[in-house]
């Protein structure tokens, strides 16, 4: 007897913690840097 | 302070980071020299020739499936196939079901023990892929032709 | 080499080079997934699963190009006291993180229908999964450096990022090393066993993400250096109201 698992479901899933992952990173860390920033700029406005 | 007096500190701590550097990693190729034994995830044929397990211990068995060897069992879920890394062959026997990627030619790596009579009984088996990567449409040629399309790709 | 430790330098290069880098990368990966996914043909073997590898290998590489990078710049920040070399190293931790554990969870998600099981303890794996660790330890610290606003600090975390590079070769020759399950190193020194049909969808991914993990580098930077600045001010500010003769 040989397993027949749906293979498209495993490339999915894959992919969205690819793509989903690699996306927050990319967001995480831009909006961090514009917050940081923005701080950065007011604290010389002080 | 003088040129040379502002450069000593930096070469200073350059010899000192390439001398911990360089006991680092004889360290570590002692400590994976002396794994090079424990750290493998299974025993190849010619591991069991050589040092036979006692019937009953628990091994861990790894290996290619001899081509023509896979033979199923009037009841349908019982294979028994061969074991074989160029040096030596272990005969196995498995009940259950099997990874689509278990094929004659390929790697398989089981879990089980040595029976009695020689046969290795496997409870689990998993499959192992080789490093390469051909498309479905190259598999039915020959060898030759596989090749030549290959290098017209690159 | 001190030409670009200058931050001023550094952020009129890095204000436009950090977009640039996140929105091609973007697109660039996003066109060699969409091909992996859409027009790549099934492998011999493996059958449609193969397109993970358009997501599992760029970030195996990036994971380890991301210590590979903590480790070169903690040495230049340790020798030559390389200004941005430290934030250089904590701004690849977080990405390098992320890639390692995407590269773990997609591996895992491959080996049930290739191998036949989610997880096994082979040399590889879990060499694998001790970066992970590695990365989580080394960001942990480097945050406690940071909070403490002291130079010791910084340091121990450079160290610990040299002394955890030991495990970027151990993880490289692992499967050569030891008999394991994960199979060998497909592409070598200028070499590859793996087919033009997969391969070139996977160098574009590779670049692609790469482009990103340098976006993402850039803007973790930008974010610290930002930060250092904020609270450096905010700092002598409360001395100056402290001492009220300096104010003037």
């Amino acid at each position: 007897m040989r397993e027949a698992l749906n293979q498209w479901n495993f490339v999915i899933a894959a992919y969205v913690i690819g793509v989903g992952g690699t996306t927050a990173m990319a967001l995480w860390s831009w909006l961090a840097m514009c917050r940081a920033e923005a701080r950065r700029a007011k604290s010389r406005e002080l | 302070m003088t040129d040379r007096a502002r450069l000593k500190p930096k070469h200073q701590r350059l010899v000192l980071v390439a001398i911990a550097l360089g006991a680092l990693i004889g360290a570590a190729l002692l400590a994976a020299w002396g794994l090079r034994n424990q750290a493998s995830y299974f025993y190849v044929p010619s591991d069991i020739a050589a040092h036979p397990p006692e019937a009953g211990r628990a091994v861990r068995l790894g290996g290619m499936v001899e081509r023509g060897s896979i033979k199923t069992a009037a009841d349908g879920v019982t294979i028994d196939f061969i074991v074989g890394d160029g040096k030596a062959r272990v005969p196995v026997r498995y009940r259950g079901i099997v990874p689509s990627l278990f094929v004659e030619g390929s790697g398989v790596v089981a879990d089980g023990a040595i029976e009695p009579d020689g046969t290795f009984r496997a409870e689990t088996l998993l499959a192992k892929h080789d490093e390469k990567y051909v498309p479905r449409e190259l598999k039915d040629m020959t060898a030759a032709q596989a090749r030549a399309a290959v290098a017209q790709t690159r | 080499m001190h030409g670009y430790a200058n931050p001023a330098r550094f952020l009129r290069i890095a204000r436009w080079l950090t977009p640039a880098l996140l929105a091609g990368g973007g697109v660039l990966a996003a066109a060699a997934l969409a091909w992996g996914l859409l027009r790549v043909p099934p492998d011999r073997l493996m059958g449609e699963t193969v397109r993970i590898l358009f997501i599992h290998v760029p970030a195996a590489w990036l994971a380890l190009a991301g210590w590979s990078t903590i480790a070169l710049a903690s040495i230049a920040e340790l020798v030559w006291r390389h200004p941005l070399a430290g934030i250089a190293a904590r701004a690849a931790a977080v990405p390098g993180a992320g890639f390692t554990a995407i590269c773990l969870a997609s591996g895992s998600i491959w080996a049930r229908p290739t191998w036949g099981t989610w997880w096994v303890w082979d040399g590889r794996l879990t060499s694998f999964l001790i970066l992970l660790f590695l990365y989580l330890g080394y960001i942990a610290l480097a945050d406690a450096a940071q909070r403490n606003g002291g130079q010791g600090g910084g340091r121990v975390a450079a160290i610990f990022g040299i002394v955890g590079a030991i495990n970027i070769p151990i993880i490289n020759r692992s499967v050569v090393w030891w008999n394991s399950l994960h199979q060998p190193a497909s592409i070598t020194m200028g070499k590859s066993s793996i087919d033009g049909a997969f391969l070139w969808p996977l160098l574009a991914a590779a670049l692609g993400f790469s482009l990103l993990f340098g976006g993402i580098v850039l803007a973790r930077m930008r974010t610290l250096l930002a930060d250092i600045q904020t609270e450096a001010r905010l700092r002598r500010r409360a001395f100056e109201s402290d001492v009220p003769g300096l104010a003037a």
